[in-house]
C-alpha cells in the first residue's frame, strides 16, 4: 500500500464559505500533478455560504488505494466549532493545525486546542492575521493554512503555484496573485516550523506511462459517456447525480450532441429509450427516488428490447431519505425494479476508473444485448476523487449493434427473431426493409402483440438468455479476486464503493496472519454465478459487507446460489469503516476483535 | 462542565506534573488541567545534552506516554499561553483569546533563559539551550567537532559543555557574573572553579564584556563575538547561558505579590488563598534570612510540586529543602553540583 512510506491523509475542516473544499481541491490536484496517487472525499452541507460544516479529506499514497483512512494524519481547522468533533480522528503523533489568534473572545472549550488528545501534535499559527498581512483580507485564510501544510511537509511549492493559477484562471489576475501570496506566506512559516509529528511523505512514485487525471466518480462517468460517443442525454436533477448532467450539458454541445433537461424522470427515461430506439447512444442519470419513477419505463426498454443506459447514484433512502448521505440500498430496485420478469444488466463500479469503464461499456452492452443497462454508483463514489490513469489506446466500440440483414424478398423482417445467441438483428427506424412493430405488449417474432402462452414463455426465455452472454463481454472486469490464493479462512464478497474499504481490511487482516481474500463483484445482474461460487467454495466463511439495512446483495447471492453468507450491514450515511470490516474478519477467523481506533 | 472543582496548573514542567500526579492521587474526581506554552508532552529537559550523543527523537525524552494523561484524566492543553489571570472572576485568559475558569490555581511556569539587555538585539544570532526544540536547533547549526562559545556559563550551560567536550566539540566559556548560576560563588573562590572548568577541557577566556555578536556566515565560522576590549572570538555557535528569569509577566494584574518571582509562604501559597506557586517561578519565605529566596534544581522543584498539591488539598505542610547547595570540586579536578542531580 505504501510506496516510499507515503500514506498520508489530510483533512481540512471549516464552515461553508471558508474555502475548505477549494483548498482540498488544490491540494489533491497538486499532489496528483506531483506524481502521487490520490483519493479524496469531501462532505459539505446543502446550505448556503456561512452555514454548515465542510470537510475535505485527501489521502495521498504511492500506489492507488480505494478507501479513505479511518484516522487522519493532519487536520487543519478553519473553523473550530466544526473541527472540534473531528479532532479525535487524528492519529497519535499526527498533526492538528489551527488559528491561535481568532477574532473574538471564546468561552472555555470553544477553541480546538482544548480538545486535542495528548498524543496529537498541535501547530498553532495566526492564520487570519497572516492572510490579512499578505493580502489585505482574511479571505486567504484557507490558502495560508494550505501553504503552511505544504511548507511544513516540504511539498513542491511550484506545483501549488501552477494549480492555484489554473484554478483561478477565469478570475481577475489579482485573485491568483492574492491566493498565491497567502499560500506563500503560510508556506514560509511552515517551512520554518519544527516538525514534531510522525507524518512524512516520500518521493512520488516513478512517473506513470500515461497522464494521471483527477476525476470524481461522476466526472469519470461523463468522460466514459463522451469517450463512448454519447449522442443524446436526458435528465432531471437530483443529488448526488446532478453533476453528471451539469457536465454533459456543457460538454456535449461542444461536440455537436444534445443534452436536454426534461420535466421529470419519467420523461427523461422515456426520451432516453426513444433515442435508443432511433439508434443513437443515449443515457439518463438519477438517484434512487428517480429510478423508482423510471421503473415502469424500464420495463418498456426490456420488453421492446431497446438499448438504454441509466446511471444511478444511490443516497440514503427510502423516499427523500438522506439526500447528502451515501448508501447502497437501491440494489434491489436496480436489479428487480419494475413490473414483470424484467431482467436487465446492472454494473456497479468499485472505484473511479471503474466509473469511466462501466459508463463506456454500458453503451456497448445496451446495444449488443438490446437491453437497459444500469450503472449503479453511490454518493461516496460519485463525489470522491481519484487519480485515474487510462491508456489513450483504450477505446470503446463505436457501435455494438447486431445490425439487421435485409430480408429476402417476400420475407418479413423479424425484429424479435429467435437466434442462437438470443439476440435478434436490430433495425433502426427508417432502415429499408426494417419495418416492424414495437410495443410494450408481449409480442411475436414480428413484434405483433400476442398473449399466447407459448409465445410469452419463449420470449421470456429469450430475453433472459441473451443476457447470459454479458458476463463474457470483452474489456470489462465482472469479478476479480484479490489477496490469498487457494483456500482461505475468510473470503469477502463486496460490491460498489464498499469494495475499497473491504480491500484495505482484507490486506490488514493478512498482515495479522489471517488467510484472507476479497472478491469484487462489478456485474450485479446477471449474477456471475460461476466465479462467485468458486470464490465461496474456497472460503471457510464468506463475509458480505454492504451499506444497506437489509443485506440486499447478500439476499441475491444467497437466493441465487442457495448458500449462506455472513452479512455486515449498516446505514450510517457515511462510508463503511475499515475497522468494522476488519473486526468482522477477525471474528469469523476466530481471532479477538480489537477496539476501533 | 462538571461541578467537580477545576484545578488548573500553569506549566508543564517538573513542578506542574508532580503536582498533577499528587492531586489526582488525593482526589479521583476533581478536574485537573495543565496548561502549557510548549507543543510537547512533559519531557526530561535534564537529558537534553544527549541530543549531541545521537538521541534526537523527542519521544525518547518523554516522562510519560501519551496515555498517561488520558488514563489519569488530566487535560493537557499545549501551545496555550496564559496571557492574563482575572482573579476576581477566577478566569485565565489564554493568548488565543479563550477564557478558562479555575477554582484553584497552581503557577509553575518556571523560568526563561535570562538574556542581558545588551545581547537582546542580536538574540537571533545566538542560541539558548532550554527546550528540546532549541537543543535541536543548536545541534543542527553546529558542525561536527565545531566550536561553541558559551556566554555566561550557568550550571545548565556547563552541563551541556561537559557533554559537548565528551562528544568531540570545542567549548569556550566567556565567564560573567552569572557563571555557575544558581550557585553563588565568592570572588575569592571563583578562580579555582574556573580552573576546574579548564581541567574538564573547557576553554575559559577573559576578554571582559561582550560588545556585540556578528554574523559571519559564509566565512569559516558563522559567528564572531566582539568584546568591548576590541578582541574577538570566532564560533560556529554562540549560546547564552545566564541563568533563568522567572516567568511571571502574565501574573502582573492577578493581585498577588511579586518580587522577581511569585512570593509564597512556606506552604507555597501566594498572597491569595486560591493561588499557589511551585518550582523555579516562586520565591519562598525563609524565616532564617527573613526574606524570600529561590530554590532550584530537580529535587527541590519536584518537592515543591508535591507540597503545593498537598496543601491545595487541605494539608498544611511547609517546604523544606533537602539539597546541599555546594558546588564541589572532585578528586579528578572537575566540578560537580547538586543541580546536576536528578533521577529519571
Ligand atoms: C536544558 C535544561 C537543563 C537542566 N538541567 C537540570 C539538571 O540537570 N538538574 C536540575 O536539577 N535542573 C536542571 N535544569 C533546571 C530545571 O529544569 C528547573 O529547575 C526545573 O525544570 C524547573 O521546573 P518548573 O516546573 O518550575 O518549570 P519548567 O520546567 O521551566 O516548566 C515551566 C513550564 O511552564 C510553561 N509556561 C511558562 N509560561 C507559561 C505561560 N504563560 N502559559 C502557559 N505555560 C507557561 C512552560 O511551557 C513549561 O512547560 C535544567 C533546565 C534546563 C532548561
Amino acid at each position: 500500500m505504501t510506496i516510499n512510506g507515503t500514506d498520508l491523509q489530510i483533512a481540512f475542516c471549516g464552515s461553508a464559505g471558508d474555502g475548505t473544499i477549494a483548498v482540498g481541491d488544490i491540494l489533491k490536484q497538486a499532489m496528483a500533478m506531483a506524481g502521487y496517487r490520490v483519493i479524496a472525499f469531501d462532505q459539505y452541507p446543502a446550505e448556503i455560504r456561512g452555514f454548515g460544516k465542510c470537510v475535505s479529506r485527501t489521502r495521498v499514497t504511492g500506489e492507488q488505494v480505494y478507501s479513505m483512512k479511518q484516522q487522519t494524519d493532519i487536520l487543519v481547522s478553519l473553523d473550530d466549532s466544526h473541527a472540534i468533533p473531528h479532532a479525535s480522528e487524528v492519529r497519535d503523533f499526527g498533526a492538528v493545525i489551527y488559528d491561535n489568534a481568532p477574532m473574538s473572545l471564546m468561552m472555555e472549550g470553544e477553541h480546538i486546542s482544548g480538545h486535542l488528545q495528548p498524543g496529537q501534535i498541535p501547530y498553532a499559527l495566526p492564520i487570519r492575521e497572516i492572510s490579512e498581512r499578505a493580502t489585505g483580507s482574511n479571505r486567504g485564510r484557507n490558502m495560508v493554512a494550505l501553504g503552511f501544510v505544504a511548507g511544513l511537509y516540504g511539498l513542491q511549492q511550484d506545483v501549488f503555484h501552477t494549480i492555484i493559477a489554473r484554478k483561478f484562471k477565469t478570475k481577475p489576475a489579482a485573485v491568483t496573485k492574492d491566493n498565491t501570496a497567502a499560500f506563500d506566506a503560510g508556506f514560509d512559516l511552515g517551512a520554518g516550523e519544527f516538525l514534531f509529528d510522525e507524518v512524512s511523505i516520500g518521493a512520488p512514485p516513478a512517473k506513470a506511462k500515461h497522464e494521471a487525471r483527477m476525476l470524481s466518480g461522476n466526472s469519470a462517468v461523463v468522460e466514459g459517456c463522451l469517450d463512448a460517443g454519447i449522442e443524446a442525454y436526458f435528465g432531471y436533477p437530483i443529488t448526488p447525480a446532478t453533476t453528471i448532467m451539469e457536465r454533459l450539458v456543457t460538454e456535449m454541445p461542444k461536440r455537436g450532441k444534445r443534452a436536454l433537461q426534461t420535466e421529470d424522470e419519467i420523461s427523461a427515461i422515456a426520451a432516453t429509450i426513444g433515442a435508443g430506439y432511433a439508434g443513437v447512444r443515449s443515457a439518463t442519470a438519477t438517484s434512487g427516488p428517480g429510478l423508482a419513477l423510471m421503473a415502469e419505463m424500464l420495463g418498456l426498454s426490456v420488453m421492446a428490447e431497446v438499448p438504454s443506459v441509466i446511471f444511478v447514484s444511490q443516497r440514503g433512502g427510502p423516499s427523500t431519505g438522506m439526500p447528502t448521505k451515501t448508501e447502497q440500498s437501491d440494489l434491489n430496485l436496480a436489479v428487480f425494479g419494475g413490473s414483470g420478469d424484467a431482467q436487465r444488466i446492472v454494473l456497479a463500479p468499485t472505484n473511479v476508473e471503474g466509473c469511466w469503464r462501466c459508463a463506456g461499456k454500458a453503451f456497448e452492452m445496451a446495444e449488443r444485448y438490446q437491453t437497459p443497462v444500469i450503472v449503479l454508483l453511490d454518493l461516496y463514489l460519485s463525489n470522491r476523487y481519484e487519480t485515474v490513469i487510462v491508456s489513450p489506446d483504450e477505446r470503446f466500440e463505436a457501435s455494438s449493434s447486431k445490425a439487421m440483414v435485409p430480408a429476402k424478398s417476400g420475407e418479413k423482417y423479424q425484429r424479435f427473431a429467435k437466434t442462437d445467441d438470443g439476440i435478434s438483428p436490430r433495425a433502426i427506424p427508417g432502415q429499408a426493409g426494417g419495418i416492424h412493430t414495437v410495443t410494450g405488449l408481449e409480442h411475436n417474432d414480428l413484434g405483433r402483440p400476442s398473449d399466447q402462452a407459448n409465445i410469452h414463455m419463449d420470449m421470456s426465455e429469450k430475453r433472459h438468455n441473451k443476457l447470459s452472454k454479458a458476463v463474457d463481454h470483452p474489456g470489462i472486469t465482472i469479478t476479480k479476486r484479490f489477496g490469498d490464493e487457494g483456500d482461505v479462512e475468510v473470503g469477502i464478497l463486496a460490491w460498489g464503493s464498499t469494495f475499497g474499504e473491504s480491500l484495505e481490511a482484507m490486506m490488514l487482516a493478512r498482515d495479522e496472519g489471517i488467510k484472507c481474500a476479497a472478491m469484487k463483484v462489478v456485474m450485479m445482474s446477471p449474477l456471475p454465478e460461476q466465479p462467485i461460487s468458486e470464490f465461496m467454495d474456497s472460503a471457510n466463511e464468506v463475509l458480505l459487507p454492504e451499506l444497506n439495512y437489509e443485506g440486499q446483495f447478500a439476499g441475491i447471492v444467497s437466493g441465487t446460489l442457495g448458500r449462506p453468507v455472513n452479512r455486515l450491514n449498516m446505514v450510517p450515511g457515511t462510508p463503511m469503516r475499515v475497522d468494522d470490516i476488519l473486526n468482522e474478519i477477525r471474528r469469523l477467523a476466530g481471532r479477538e476483535a480489537k477496539d476501533a481506533a | 462542565m462538571s461541578s467537580a472543582p477545576h484545578l488548573v496548573i500553569i506549566g508543564n514542567g517538573v513542578a506542574g506534573n508532580r503536582a498533577a500526579e499528587i492531586l489526582r492521587e488525593k482526589d479521583k474526581d476533581c478536574r485537573i488541567s495543565i496548561i502549557s506554552a510548549g507543543p510537547l508532552l512533559f519531557y526530561n529537559r535534564y537529558e537534553l545534552p544527549d541530543v549531541f550523543k545521537g538521541r534526537q527523537d523527542w519521544r525518547d525524552y518523554l516522562e510519560n506516554p501519551p496515555e498517561y494523561f488520558s488514563d489519569n484524566n488530566i487535560t493537557l492543553r499545549r501551545r496555550s499561553i496564559v496571557a492574563d489571570v482575572d482573579t476576581e472572576r477566577r478566569k485565565l485568559v489564554l493568548a488565543h483569546r479563550e477564557e478558562v475558569g479555575f477554582d484553584q490555581l497552581l503557577v509553575a511556569t518556571g523560568g526563561a533563559g535570562y538574556l542581558p539587555e545588551r545581547l537582546q538585539e542580536t538574540a537571533s544570532l545566538t542560541h539558548q539551550f532550554t527546550t528540546y526544540r532549541s537543543a535541536m536547533k543548536m545541534y543542527k547549526a553546529l558542525p561536527k567537532g565545531g566550536r561553541v562559545v558559551m556566554l555566561g556559563g550557568d550550571m545548565i550551560g556547563l552541563d551541556l559543555a561537559r557533554t559537548l567536550i565528551e562528544t568531540g566539540y570545542q567549548v569556550t566559556v566567556v565567564p560573567g557574573d552569572r557563571t555557575f548560576w544558581p550557585h553563588e560563588i565568592s570572588a575569592e573562590d571563583r578562580p579555582k572553579y574556573l580552573a576546574a572548568l579548564e581541567t574538564m577541557g573547557i576553554e575559559v577566556i577573559n576578554h571582559g564584556e561582550v560588545e556585540r555578536i556578528e554574523d559571519t556566515s559564509g566565512g569559516a565560522t558563522a559567528r564572531r563575538v566582539v568584546f568591548v576590549s576590541g578582541e574577538t572570538v570566532s564560533a560556529d555557535v554562540v549560546v547564552t547561558q545566564y541563568g533563568l528569569a522567572p516567568m511571571v509577566d502574565f501574573m502582573s494584574t492577578a493581585g498577588v505579590d511579586i518580587e522577581r518571582g511569585l512570593l509564597v509562604n512556606p506552604q507555597l501559597k501566594t498572597t491569595r488563598d486560591e493561588i499557589y506557586a511551585a518550582g523555579d517561578v516562586c520565591q519562598i519565605w525563609e524565616q532564617e534570612s527573613n526574606g524570600y529566596r529561590f530554590y532550584y534544581g530537580w529535587r527541590n522543584v519536584r518537592k515543591m510540586g508535591e507540597i503545593s498539591a498537598r496543601n491545595m488539598m487541605g494539608a498544611d505542610v511547609p517546604f523544606e529543602t533537602e539539597v546541599d547547595e555546594q558546588l564541589i570540586i572532585k578528586d579528578d579536578g572537575s566540578i560537580d553540583s547538586p543541580f546536576w542531580e536528578y533521577s529519571a
